[in-house]
């Protein structure tokens, strides 16, 4: 693992960005469910999903190979194309093969 | 100051003096020191902590100068005293390293005690000294003086704040909280309110007013589990708890006492007894944790006793009390009227009481002659005397009582505290809950024993029964509704909120139900405790929540409440208060009437009945009157009250502050962001570079929907090589996707090849390379036709390939679509598989083959896009009137020579269709060999295959050299029904590409054998090279038996009677599908019908649908095998009955009718086919219409008619090529449902529906051919006819109604009609009824469709026919 990976703490703020995303979906679901039950719900369904250390390490590591492979990809395409600045067109024609990869 | 351990708690009036005059020294030692100090002189009558407490927090910093200028001795020695007697648990934490404080105070003297005492203090909890300095006050909220000196006081001594309700008792907790919270950065603070409800409004309220940041808060009721509530403990540090959990937790341990610095009680009034309060206080009292107390009440308690037993239980040292009249508080009192509102009782109540108190006389006469009960009057008696009567005797009895009797007497108590309560809840409220209660009560032995047979209580209770029965009307109920209404005649309903406080949950609902009769605008619900009683099920602390939250949003503006509802409620809006019920204490009146009045003016109304309510109400009332004189002056003349702990060295002295808070939005637990919400983000951004925040603000928006997204699909070439990869290497699931992108791309390069070589005209190239190569690949398989087979079909394929060039072009067009469509045919068959793993397959099969599949498939695809292109399926129009002719006279001979024609025909079609020429290709070079062995019979024999199933038929005809062109033919029509699905799925343009088919019905015929071949079989393509393998690949086993079958009828030309066997076997399964099919067929051929009469080619190229055409191009098919059977009439008839499955006979009836000069017929039910195919939308619902398509196919009748030539014998023959194509289809079916088991379920049904179709292109095609046949072949078409009515169809009924309109030998088409019905019927009766509905729509559609009259008489016959043939 190396030591310049991402910082943690980002990974957790995104992270929790999309379980809050998510559980905000979830609740508002559960709330046309139970209606008649509403209130603020302090069940465990509606705790956001939290991550421990070492699965966040794991993940900034994974996400850091991602990142450096999907950049190195793109960078070989762009090279190709005697462009210099990687663009998003880049990143979408070497993205099918790359989510496979990984 | 320091701790209220043990010793201290004693001290008394004698201690007092030490302490005052030590406060006393230090006041003077501070004003000598500090002269600015405004100091608070207290009350010599104040008890000195609260004094010194008080004025120490004024002083603090005039003492710690002191401090630091070498104090005077006198002032070391009262503080010696101070600390010695106050902190002597916590001597022995000397050790610890002092703080800042600590060590300046370590430079003197005197400071060493003080240091030593900052150092118990901090034993667990360390101060921040910096934040002591101040203590902060928010002004937020406009700042009330009351406020700000209460908060003052508790901060520095344990305080009961009895705060009349509404004042902001929650603000002072606040407040004191955060201060607490400031200067011990590990301390722990602990709120407790008694209910969950309130511990939720608590935490919300305090965290509006000072900001508490969220993620230290955390609320611990007994909903959380007692694990996690003891992380909580350590992880958090505001916590919002019951009183119930925070005893627990003390004595499990999992709170960290030592850590607490502050412990707020809110509703202070309940700490007696046992309650959890005082459990939890006294044990950490134990602990000797030093802490501070803050309670909260607004009604400390009714007596002088029972306040006293709050200060001791909860440590308090200082009372703040305010009442509503004192001058700082009364500018904030909203008045609150209070009324009372006297109610009659009744007359019958009246009465019933007073037989009640009858019953329990007796005993009470009883008890009192053993002296047991005081001599009164027993109305005077209250529950309290009987209960303490009640134990006196139980503990000692009187002197000489027989302790036998002793169980009867205590019955008598029993009976009498019931009668008791009776008479209170018939006056409180009403007959009907005191009958409910006497009817319960009676079913209990004791209480029945003991006054069962008693003649008053019978008496008593037949009166309430009676009463009850009419209605029971309660005086107070009446009034309470009056009193509503009026109120929400004032107000408007939508901001008013009303609560009606009743003490039983039996008379909650009696309101509730009367409420529900007063008006819509009144919504009221119930707002109870959570235990379920008897009668009525409790609500769970989340209902209760929800009532709250919904009352609060105005979902509710009325909720009857018992006494949960009395306490703590901070309900702004709520302007009035309805007490149902009088004779409660006067603590719960208050806390009940301090839900009103809070923001704006309230108003209390209290119903009391005339009588003992009424005068309960008014004696307690007095009583708390009486309570309030001892509150005056801090209660310092009527209580005693307890040392409490300094929490704050004296060497600091915190200043007021007052502070402008910054409040984060409370979020609710529910949703929690609170954690995430402070740090990590805005770190972030501060690494950030600006150019990054663009980037992200470009590529990433956290909200915005339309943010960019990358496409996973914008670069399909790039996906068919690997990309460089660098550390990561391509995963196996990669590697699939690069071959499956470069077998897919393969397709695309040899469009690309193709519009290279051929066509200029065309305008996209990619369109045009299709097509050119197709073209040339149809302009070889028809030169290879011309050389090995007849040179007329050369002529033929020649017309067909310029006009297939044509179509080309206009394919070409439409190619860009296609390979999109290619791709997601892949991905759509990929839901089968079969269709990706088909093409590479096809390829391995055989390299030209391979790329003439994939040029099929784009073809088909090509051909989907056609749908728009109306010029195509007129040139086949044009092409297949000009082969049939050709065909029928090859034909003449019979079958052999049609099926001749028929494969020329088809060959020409596709060549001149771009995806035919594919299937040409492979059609002609199958179609050469076969047809160089054997041309005339194979024809029929091909037909009779197509009509059975494509594959199946193959085989046969590889081992023939018919079949072999019949198997091309048939596999032709197999891919056609691929392609026809793949199409219909993809989109409409796929039924265009049919319909053209369907015009180049011989050619459609060879692109479906192509792509079946390809797609469904590559094996068998390279096979189908040789025969009819290719069909079979996919479907071996069956092929293998209908090989047989065939084989065995090519030698007799009996092929369809095998072939119509092996299709029933397979058929069997879908025949309720081919019932279906047929029935969608019919109404499509209606349909197409009609469209025909309005212009059969105009119609075919607008109407043209994939699934009609196919069917159509079925039913063509099979009805040239029909033609062909028709030579071999009586061996059809044979095998027809042999099948018995509708099926085969349909088939047979086909074969029939095809072989009755039907070739016009079956040109026109060709035109008409595809137009109903194109009628036919959706492709899964064309499966099923397929076959009932097919069934119906016999509705093309109509369509004769718009061929006017051939209209009579036509009609005849087109009612048999009806019968055919709809037993073509359904063997068709049967044969692509084979397959498509064999390969994918979906897939399957998608080819078995192309297959369908296909076989009816091909029909189309032999019918075209038939037509000139037919016209020349008059009599083989009777015969035909004949041996339809002896196979018997539903089709044939159809075909014969048509017939008999039009032609003589009609009738005997009608004949056949009925066998068919016999032999069909089994299957299709389900089926009839819908198919009935739907024809019947569909007629009346076609019938206004058809443009001609005699076109729509032959609808409508056809119609009708065509319910025939559905049944």
């Amino acid at each position: 693992m190396e030591e310049n990976t991402f910082d943690p703490e980002l990974i957790r703020a995104i992270f929790r960005l999309v379980w809050e995303k998510r559980g905000a979906e979830r609740e508002k679901n559960q709330h046309s469910e139970n209606e008649a039950e509403a209130g603020p719900s302090t069940t465990k369904r509606s705790r956001l999903t939290t991550v421990n250390m070492n699965a966040l390490k794991v993940s900034c590591e994974l996400l850091r190979v991602l990142v450096a492979e999907a950049i190195q990809r793109a960078a070989a395409i762009a090279e190709a194309e005697g462009s210099l600045k990687i663009e998003a067109t880049h990143l979408e024609r070497i993205l099918p093969q790359l989510l496979l990869d990984f | 100051m320091v701790s209220a351990s043990a010793p201290l708690q004693i001290m008394d009036d004698d201690d007092e003096f030490d302490w005052e005059a030590a406060v006393h020294e230090i006041d003077v030692a501070c004003r000598a020191t500090a002269a600015e100090m405004p100091t608070v002189v207290p009350d010599s009558n104040c008890k000195q902590e609260m004094f010194v407490n008080t004025d120490q927090a004024m002083r603090k910093k005039g003492k710690f100068e002191a401090n630091l200028s070498s104090a005077p001795s006198t002032r070391q020695t009262t503080l010696d005293k101070f600390i010695g007697v106050s902190s002597c648990n916590s001597r022995k934490f000397e050790e610890k390293a002092g703080n800042s404080y600590g060590q300046l105070c370590m430079s003197n003297s005197i400071g060493n005690n003080i240091c030593e005492e900052t150092e118990k203090l901090n034993e667990f909890v360390s101060i921040d000294a910096e934040a002591a300095k101040t203590w902060i006050y928010p002004v937020n909220i406009p700042c009330r003086d009351y406020q700000l000196s209460i908060t003052r006081t508790a901060l520095f001594a344990n305080t009961l704040v009895a705060l009349p309700t509404g004042l902001g008792k929650t603000l002072i907790a606040a407040v004191v909280m955060y201060n607490f919270f400031r200067w011990f950065p590990e301390g722990k603070i602990v709120f407790a309110a008694p209910s969950r409800p309130l511990v939720m409004q608590q935490i919300e309220a305090c965290h509006k007013i000072v900001g508490i940041p969220q993620e230290w808060t955390i609320d611990l009721t007994g909903q959380t589990s007692p694990s996690k509530r003891a992380e909580f403990w350590k992880c958090k540090r505001v916590f919002f708890v019951t009183p119930q959990v925070l005893e627990k937790d003390i004595q499990s341990g999992s709170c960290l006492v030592k850590n607490l610095v502050c412990l707020v009680i809110d509703e202070a009034h309940r700490a007696t007894g046992n309650y959890s309060y005082c459990v939890a206080v006294r044990e950490l009292m134990d602990a000797s944790v030093q802490l501070r107390i803050l309670a909260l009440t607004a009604t400390p308690g009714s007596k002088q006793q029972t306040i006293q037993r709050v200060i001791d239980n909860l440590q308090i040292s200082t009372l703040e009390y305010r009442n509503e009249s004192d001058p700082d508080v009364l500018p904030f009192v909203h008045e609150r009227k209070i009324e009372l509102i006297q109610v009659s009782m009744g007359d019958e109540a009246i009465e019933v009481d007073s037989l009640l108190l009858e019953v329990g006389r007796p005993f009470h006469a009883r008890l009192c002659t053993f002296g047991l009960l005081p001599k009164r009057d027993i109305q005077t008696l209250s529950p309290c005397d009987y209960l303490k009567s009640r134990e006196m005797f139980c503990e000692k009895p009187p002197a000489g009582f027989p302790q036998s009797r002793q169980g009867e007497f205590l019955g008598y108590f029993g009976a009498l505290l019931t009668l008791h309560h009776l008479r209170k809840l018939l006056s409180s409220h009403g007959i009907r809950p005191a009958f409910e209660m006497i009817d319960e009560k009676l079913k209990q032995w004791q209480f029945a024993r003991m006054v069962g047979r008693n003649e008053a209580l019978l008496k008593a209770k037949l009166l309430m029964q009676k009463t009850v029965s009419h209605g029971a009307p309660s005086p107070k109920l009446a009034k309470m509704l009056e009193v509503l209404i009026d109120h929400f005649k004032a107000k408007d309903p939508k901001n008013s909120r009303v609560i009606i406080f009743s003490n039983f949950r039996g008379s909650v609902r009696d309101i509730l139900d009367a409420l529900k009769n007063i008006g819509e605008y009144v919504k009221a619900t119930e707002f109870i405790g959570q235990s379920s009683g008897k009668t009525s099920k409790g609500q769970s602390q989340k209902v209760q929540q929800a009532v709250l939250q919904k009352f609060r949003t105005g979902g509710y503006n009325v909720i009857v409440a018992t006494s949960i509802g009395e306490e703590g409620l901070d309900i702004m809006e709520v302007d009035l208060v309805i007490c149902f019920d009088a004779n409660v204490s006067p603590l719960r009146m208050i806390q009940r009437m301090g839900r009103t009045g809070r923001k704006n003016e309230g108003r209390v109304v209290v119903l009391a009945c005339e009588g003992s309510e009424l005068r309960g109400y008014m004696r307690k009332q007095a009583n708390s009157r009486s309570i309030n004189k001892h509150m005056i002056n801090g209660g310092t003349n009527s209580f005693n009250f307890h040392p409490s702990p300094r929490m704050v060295p004296h060497s600091l002295k915190p200043e007021l502050r007052r502070l402008e808070m910054s409040i984060e939005e409370y979020v609710p637990r529910g949703s929690k962001a609170k954690d995430s919400e402070p740090s990590p983000l805005p770190a972030y951004k501060d690494k950030i570079t600006d150019a990054e925040k663009d980037l992200l603000a470009k590529y990433f928006v956290a909200t915005q929907e339309d943010a960019w997204r990358p496409s996973l699909i914008a670069f399909p070439h790039f996906q068919a090589y690997p990309s460089p990869a660098n550390d990561v290497l391509h995963s196996s699931r990669t590697l699939l996707l690069i071959d499956t992108m470069q077998h897919l791309q393969e397709l695309t390069y040899s469009h690309d090849r193709n519009p290279s070589a051929e066509d200029d005209d065309v305008p996209d190239p990619c369109l045009r390379v299709l097509p050119v190569e197709r073209q040339d690949n149809v302009i070889e398989d028809s030169e290879r036709y011309m050389d090995r087979a007849e040179e007329e079909s050369d002529k033929e394929a020649e017309g067909s390939g310029q006009e297939l060039q044509e179509t080309e072009l206009q394919k070409p067009k439409t190619w860009l679509h296609t390979f999109l469509f290619a791709s997601e045919f892949v991905s759509v068959d990929g839901v089968g598989n079969v269709l990706v793993l088909s093409l590479p397959q096809l390829p391995l099969g055989s390299s030209s083959k391979r790329t003439e599949v994939s040029n099929v498939a784009s073809p088909y695809h090509l051909m989907q896009d056609y749908k728009g292109h109306a010029e195509i399926p007129l040139q086949p129009m044009d092409n297949h009137p000009l082969h049939p002719r050709p065909l029928d006279e090859t034909v003449h001979e019979f079958s052999l020579s049609n099926p001749s024609a028929e494969d020329e025909k088809k060959f020409d079609m596709a060549e001149e269709i771009l995806q035919s020429p594919v299937s040409s290709r492979m059609q002609n070079e199958t179609d050469i060999s076969d047809q160089d062995l054997i041309d005339i019979e194979l024809s029929p024999r091909l037909t009779n295959f197509i009509k059975s199933g494509v594959v199946p038929e193959s085989p046969i005809n590889d081992s023939e050299t018919w079949k072999g062109n019949r198997r091309d033919v048939l596999a032709v029509p197999a891919l056609v029904s691929s392609l026809n699905l793949e199409t219909e799925r993809f989109l409409n343009s796929c039924e265009h590409k049919k319909k053209e088919h369907v015009n180049g019905s011989s050619e459609e015929m060879d692109i479906l054998c192509l792509n079946d071949n390809g797609i469904q079989t590559p094996p068998l393509d390279c096979n189908t090279g040789a025969g009819g393998q290719c069909s079979s690949p996919v479907p071996v086993v069956k092929e293998l038996q209908t090989p047989v079958t065939k084989l065995s009828n090519t030698s007799s030309s009996k092929d369809w009677l095998p072939d119509s066997g092996v299709q029933p076997e397979s058929v069997e399964q879908q025949c309720k599908f081919r019932r279906l099919r047929k029935l969608g067929d019919c109404n499509r051929k209606f349909s197409t019908e009609t469209r025909n009469q309005t212009g059969a080619s105009e119609k075919f190229l607008t109407s043209r649908r994939a699934d009609n055409h196919k069917s159509t191009k079925l039913l063509k098919a099979p009805k040239s095998g029909k033609k062909k059977q028709s030579e071999d009439a009586a061996a059809y008839i044979e095998e027809e009955a042999e099948v018995s499955s509708d099926a085969t006979a349909s088939d047979d009836e086909e074969d029939v009718q095809g072989g009755s000069s039907y070739e016009d017929s079956f040109i026109d039910d060709g035109l008409n086919s595809t137009t109903s195919n194109t009628q036919a939308g959706s492709s899964r619902v064309d499966m099923m219409a397929i076959y009932r398509r097919s069934l119906l196919s016999q509705s093309p009748f109509p369509r004769p008619p718009s061929f006017p030539a051939n209209h009579s014998p036509d009609s005849v023959v087109q009612s048999s090529k009806m019968d055919g194509s709809g037993s073509s289809t359904g063997t068709r079916h049967n044969n692509a449902p084979q397959t498509g088991f064999e390969s994918t379920a979906r897939n399957n049904k998608d080819t078995s529906d192309g297959v369908p179709t296909e076989i009816l292109e091909s029909r189309s095609d032999s019918r075209k051919r038939k037509f000139s046949f037919h016209q020349a072949h008059s009599l083989p078409m009777l015969n035909l006819d004949r041996e339809f009515s002896l196979l018997s169809g539903a089709a044939r009924e159809n075909s014969s109604v048509h017939v008999p309109v039009e032609m003589a030998g009609e009738s005997i088409d009608v004949f056949e009609d009925d066998g068919f019905y016999e032999g069909i019927d089994l299957d299709a009766l389900e089926e009839e009824a819908t198919k009935l509905l739907k024809q019947k729509a569909e007629c009346s559609t076609k019938k206004i469709t058809g443009s001609s009259e005699t076109n729509e008489q032959n609808l409508g016959i056809l119609d009708i026919p065509s319910f025939d043939l559905g049944f």
